[in-house]
């Protein structure tokens, strides 16, 4: 996709513009007309009622992450550690050790984000192999008052659904 | 001394100490109201104290407990622990004082004698305010060298320089004035104003002397320190500059110092440029003597404004989204009670006046003092909304522009206006 | 010197050592020939044809590199489009039936068949048939988990198993894609260097199942370093980590090739004894029990030695040179006496003739060197006059029994520096007047002498969380003039004139010095 360019012309050379008196006032003359619209009624703001109104979000958002199951209930992730290597934030921390359900040979024995420390990137999802996790349950806000609370283990993770149907999903995947 | 010239000290007194302080409050939410709105967002309007938001004061409230209740650390590193508290302690009481010789109303005359409205009554005038806004340049300089940082000492630094370039403009503004007004003494520049020229035209200021007030106005935003000429704590460059070692309450008396010394550089414009505290067209002699009509006629206006007002307040204070039962409107039924119940007792005043008060009494007196109070602070909060209002607009200067205006445009153009003026005056004779 | 002859690889002349085959002679001037089957420890066996390299003008025009002797002005093409195709197809043919597990094989990150693919292959698969499915996660015994879908059959760990071991417990069985390994019914992988094999297998076949899925290899941290498991002196890798939140830990140690003192391999026990530098160690220093800083624990022992008519220093056979210059330096000040009694750490009849030796301590050659006494008799004298006793990392458990320490030193006043634990006897530990905690050897820099007179360098790379001192700190807080490790190697150079030519320990030549029986004072 060529990037539009927009050509604009070079300003401040006039004897006029060099008073700078006259394009602050300009200037303040714009700013004025805002502020005495949204004075005189403020429904025109820009700004969404958060959090009363909730904002829409497109499948494609990296919000809290998920892994996933087999159909069966077991958990797809091998600890193949791809995610932990990949992460730049350095904030997945996992444990593994032999498989004991029989799918293959190895699983994760523990899996623990640090949500304070995560930047929403998205390379882990990018980087497993197994599509083992996720970033689609669409929740977007968490806080908490300490810092082991932003830790999320194995049991909630894999306890999370999706927060889109899974066609939608692998669209949001097809427009990378 | 009588027991009116006590009460009299004190009321002044009190008005010029305690109304820079009750104007932080008005001036935090204009600043963050008025910048939401000329951004095209609303700013804050959610902390209230039983649904009761007050229009974002709650909100200021809210942030001065936080800061009052935060720990107050004074780093390690600091070695001159003395100095470092003492800076904001001196920009704030410089900020404050400095408004000590602006008068707030026409002199007050009571049982024959007469009270000039102004907190200490001297005739030192405008050199005072120069000399002491001056002085608070000290608090940024021992905060950004007491704090022990390259960022704090960078930002006194410019500070200290920027101080020296404006105060010469701004000086030599002032002389061009003086020239003009043929007094330093405030008050006597106030009541100069007050008269009209071929009656209907204000002799204001900004109209005499329209070159010195650009000068002396641009000049007092570098004193203040406000945007486009805060380089001292410039976030994108010295991360906080001189106050950037403060935390809790003694940043807070910084902050709070800048909003005073705002305010008091602001009545001054206002003072100088603006006919301080005259009602434009009315002087005090008329209001004195036409007592009765003018109780009629604010008896009349002030319910119809407060109708206006009210419609002004049902619109906009309601929620902005589907919501059942909307406590926003509820809560603005009990603004606008208020506000009635304000409007009536004000009402039974003037009434009061109407009926039994006679021309050149104390209480026509005091009637017309107040109204030019008033007056006064209306003025000073325009004036401060102009503060606000270009903090938003202007992106702030380079230094090396900061000190080519003051140098090479503010200075040679302060001097010629001196001359000119001169020969005018003499001209004139 | 060995004598050098040129030849031409892609039209570039290049000059190698004659006498070896194309791979090696290549691979010393960094021109790398990808291979399978070929290791320099077992010989060409020439079943994996990966190496194939053409010959320009040759008779035959292609042969495996492998399999040939590096001649004067041979023509050797790599970037030949037919060597191109050959290394593909070859690759192509390993990948049919190949699981390709990478993400839960241990090999990923070191494996040959990955970087290969990545290198000479890198297409996508062409099969549509079901793949071959073969065994997985068999276990071979002796520590060793076998997968036969990841095998090339390249016969590495066949041909240990025979040429250098000589016990054959593996085999190659069938032909085709059924070809596997498989050990004899009922005897499986059962002798002391049976995990080399794993290390052997150029792909994830082989794993062990000590190692398995605690770390990606690519995590790892390495550190040049010597085996302290015996006198031996095996020269190891140490790959360690430290993961987010916990503390440095070795997860494995692997043999490091030095052709003068074990070639390419190391016994199973040595393998294992990263465990002890992980595990049970001692954490804090102690005066009359208390836990103090070390500062304190110095000043007192300091004082006690100045008042002390007899003090004796026992320090372990498997210290560094510096370790043991320092001490001894701090016993010339104080007027002790130095004791290297270490009669516990020969196990009789334990050793053979491949790598394991009875002495199981790595630096006993060294202690000799430096003249230090270690014999029972001038012990037990020295340990019944003294009245200060100062252990600096002696294992004295292992020479002797609870009762005899407790005898010895029923009325002394001892300072035991120790690594881990009841390295004095649990009983002599309660009662001694301090203790401090020391590093172990894969925690510090030094230099070791092992059996055959080799004076071999190590590099410590493992940080543990808790700060301890190692021998050369604590002789140094006890007043030794040997401040540093540095000093300490000043000390050795002067006793040890040999060593006297190298600036520094890390200036020692990778493979040792190889000290004359002369200089070993003998
Ligand atoms: S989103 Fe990015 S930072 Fe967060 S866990 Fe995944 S890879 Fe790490
Ligand atoms: S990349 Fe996927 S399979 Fe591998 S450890 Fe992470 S979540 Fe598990
Ligand atoms: S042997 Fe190599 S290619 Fe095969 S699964 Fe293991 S790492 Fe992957
Ligand atoms: S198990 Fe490994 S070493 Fe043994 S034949 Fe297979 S690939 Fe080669
Ligand atoms: S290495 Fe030469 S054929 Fe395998």
């Amino acid at each position: 996709m060529a990037a539009k360019v927009k050509q604009l012309p070079s300003r401040g050379g006039t004897p006029a513009e060099k008073v700078y008196l006259i394009e602050i006032f300009k200037g303040m003359a714009i700013t004025l007309k805002h502020f005495l619209r949204n004075l005189w009624d403020n429904s025109n703001l820009y700004v969404r009622h958060y959090p009363e109104v909730q904002p829409d979000i497109p499948a494609r958002w990296r919000g809290r992450h998920r892994l996933l199951t087999h159909p069966d209930g077991t958990p797809k992730c091998v600890a193949c550690f791809m995610c932990q290597t990949n992460c730049p934030a350095d904030c997945i921390m996992i444990k593994a050790g032999t498989r004991i359900d029989g799918v293959t040979e190895k699983m994760p024995v523990s899996f623990t984000i640090d949500l304070a420390e995560c930047i929403y990137c998205g390379y882990c999802v990018e980087a497993c192999p197994e599509d083992a996790i996720r970033m689609d349950t669409g929740i977007y806000a968490f806080t908490s008052s300490n810092r082991e609370e932003m830790k999320i283990g194995m049991t909630e993770m894999l306890s999370l659904k999706g927060g889109f149907p899974e066609e939608e999903y692998q669209k949001g995947l097809e427009g990378e | 001394m009588t027991n009116l010239d006590i009460i009299m000290v004190i009321v002044r007194v009190s008005i010029s100490a305690f109304v820079p302080l009750c104007f932080l409050a008005v001036c935090v939410t204009m600043e963050r109201r008025v910048a939401g709105f000329i951004q095209d967002r609303s700013g804050p309007n959610r902390a209230g104290i039983c649904g009761i938001r007050a229009g974002g004061l709650v909100q200021n409230l809210a942030d001065g407990l936080k800061l009052a209740f935060k720990e107050d650390i004074i780093s390690e590193h600091v070695e001159h622990k003395f100095l470092y508290v003492l800076a904001p302690i001196i920009s704030m009481a410089a900020a404050i004082i400095s408004f000590a010789l602006v008068p707030f109303a026409d002199t007050l005359v009571l049982d024959g004698k007469s009270y000039v409205m102004q907190g200490i009554p001297w005739d030192t005038g405008i050199l005072w305010f120069l000399a002491i806004t001056g002085f608070s340049v000290y608090g940024i300089i021992l905060a950004g060298w007491s704090s022990t940082n390259k960022y704090s000492l960078l930002g006194a630094l410019r500070s200290a320089s920027q101080v020296i370039s404006y105060e010469i403009p701004m000086g030599l503004a002032v002389i061009s004035l003086l020239i003009v007004y043929g007094s330093i003494n405030l008050s006597d520049i106030a009541r100069f104003q007050g008269q009209t020229w071929l009656g209907f035209i204000p002799m204001w200021g900004i109209l005499l002397q329209p070159l010195a007030a650009v000068i002396f106005i641009v000049a007092a935003f570098a004193e203040c320190n406000r945007t486009p000429f805060d380089l001292a704590e410039g976030e994108s460059e010295l991360v906080a500059g001189f106050h950037l070692e403060y935390s809790a309450m003694k940043f807070a008396v910084f902050f709070m110092g800048e909003y005073v010394a705002m305010f008091a550089s602001s009545a001054v414009i206002v003072t100088l440029f603006f006919g301080g505290y005259n009602i434009p067209f009315f002087d005090t002699d008329f209001l004195i003597r036409n007592i009765k009509p003018v109780a009629f006629v604010l008896l009349v206006i002030l319910p119809v404004f407060m109708f206006y007002f009210a419609k002004w307040i049902r619109r906009n204070n309601r929620s902005q989204y589907l919501r059942e039962n909307d406590p926003r409107k509820a809560e603005a039924t009990i603004y606008i009670r208020c506000f009635w119940i304000l409007i009536a007792i004000i009402e039974v005043f003037l009434l009061a006046i109407l009926a039994f008060a006679q021309p050149d009494t104390a209480a026509a007196h005091l009637l017309v003092a107040l109204m030019q109070i008033c007056t006064f602070l209306i003025k000073v909060t325009l004036m401060l909304f102009v503060y606000v209002w270009v903090r938003w607009t202007i992106p702030r200067f380079r230094y090396d522009q900061l000190q080519m205006l003051g140098w090479q445009k503010l200075l040679p153009l302060a001097l010629l206006n001196i001359f000119v003026t001169g020969a005018i005056v003499v001209a004139l004779g | 010197m060995t004598e050098m002859i040129k030849l031409f690889v892609n039209g570039e002349e290049v000059e190698v050592e004659s006498g070896k085959n194309l791979i090696d002679a290549l691979e010393k001037v960094g021109i790398e020939i990808p291979h399978f089957c070929y290791h320099p420890a077992l010989g060409a066996d020439g079943n994996c044809r990966m190496c194939l390299v053409g010959i320009e003008d040759g008779r035959p025009p292609v042969v495996p590199a492998c399999k040939t002797l590096a001649k004067e002005g041979m023509k050797v093409l790599l970037d030949a489009d037919n060597i191109k195709k050959i290394q593909h197809d070859v690759m192509e043919l390993e990948f049919i039936n190949h699981p390709t597990d990478c993400p839960i094989c241990d090999q990923a990150g070191e494996c040959k068949l990955q970087d290969y693919y990545m290198k000479y292959e890198g297409t996508e698969s062409r099969m549509w048939v079901p793949q071959v499915t073969k065994r997985k996660m068999q276990d071979f015994g002796g520590g060793v988990i076998h997968d036969q879908e990841r095998c090339v059959a390249c016969g590495r760990c066949v041909r240990f198993l025979r040429q250098i071991t000589r016990t054959g417990e593996l085999g190659l069985v069938n032909r085709g894609d059924d070809c596997r390994v498989e050990f004899f019914p009922g005897r499986p992988i059962n002798n002391r260097y049976g995990l080399n094999v794993v290390d052997l297998c150029p792909v994830g076949a082989l794993t062990s199942a000590d190692f398995r899925f605690k770390q990606r290899a690519w995590f790892l941290k390495r550190a040049e370093s010597i085996c302290h498991g015996c006198s031996k002196g095996c020269n190891i890798m140490v790959d360690h980590n430290k993961e987010k939140y916990e503390d440095d830990i070795i997860y494995r140690l692997r043999p490091r090739q030095n052709e003068q003192v074990n070639g390419w391999f190391m016994c199973d026990e040595g393998r294992m004894t990263y465990k002890l530098e992980n595990d049970n160690r001692l954490e804090e220093c102690t005066l009359a029990g208390a836990v103090r800083p070390l500062a304190d624990i110095f000043a007192d022992a300091e004082r006690r030695i100045e008042r002390a008519t007899k003090v004796l220093f026992l320090v372990s056979p498997s210290a560094s040179l510096e370790q043991l210059a320092a001490v001894q330096a701090l016993a010339e000040k104080t007027g002790a006496t130095v004791s290297a009694f270490s009669d516990g750490y020969i196990v009789k009849d334990d050793g053979d003739d491949f790598l394991i030796k009875d002495d199981k301590a790595a630096n006993r050659a060294g202690v000799d060197l430096l003249g230090i006494a270690k014999s029972r008799t001038h012990f037990d004298n020295m340990a019944k006059e003294a009245d200060v006793f100062i252990n600096f990392g002696n294992d004295l458990s292992r020479s002797l029994s609870e009762e005899q320490i407790g005898r010895l030193f029923s009325d002394t006043w001892v300072l035991n520096g120790a690594t881990h634990p009841g390295q004095l006897g649990a009983v002599m530990e309660k009662k001694v007047g301090s203790s401090i905690a020391l590093r172990s050897w894969s925690e510090y820099h030094g230099v070791v002498v092992n059996c055959d007179g080799i004076a071999q360098k190590f590099v410590g790379g493992v940080m543990k969380n808790v700060e301890r001192p190692d021998i050369v700190e604590m002789a140094a807080g006890l007043g030794s003039p040997a401040t540093g490790t540095a000093a300490a190697w000043a000390l050795v150079q002067k006793k040890i004139p040999a060593l006297a030519e190298f600036g520094g320990f890390l200036e020692l030549p990778a493979e040792g010095v190889k000290l004359t029986d002369n200089e070993a004072g003998k």
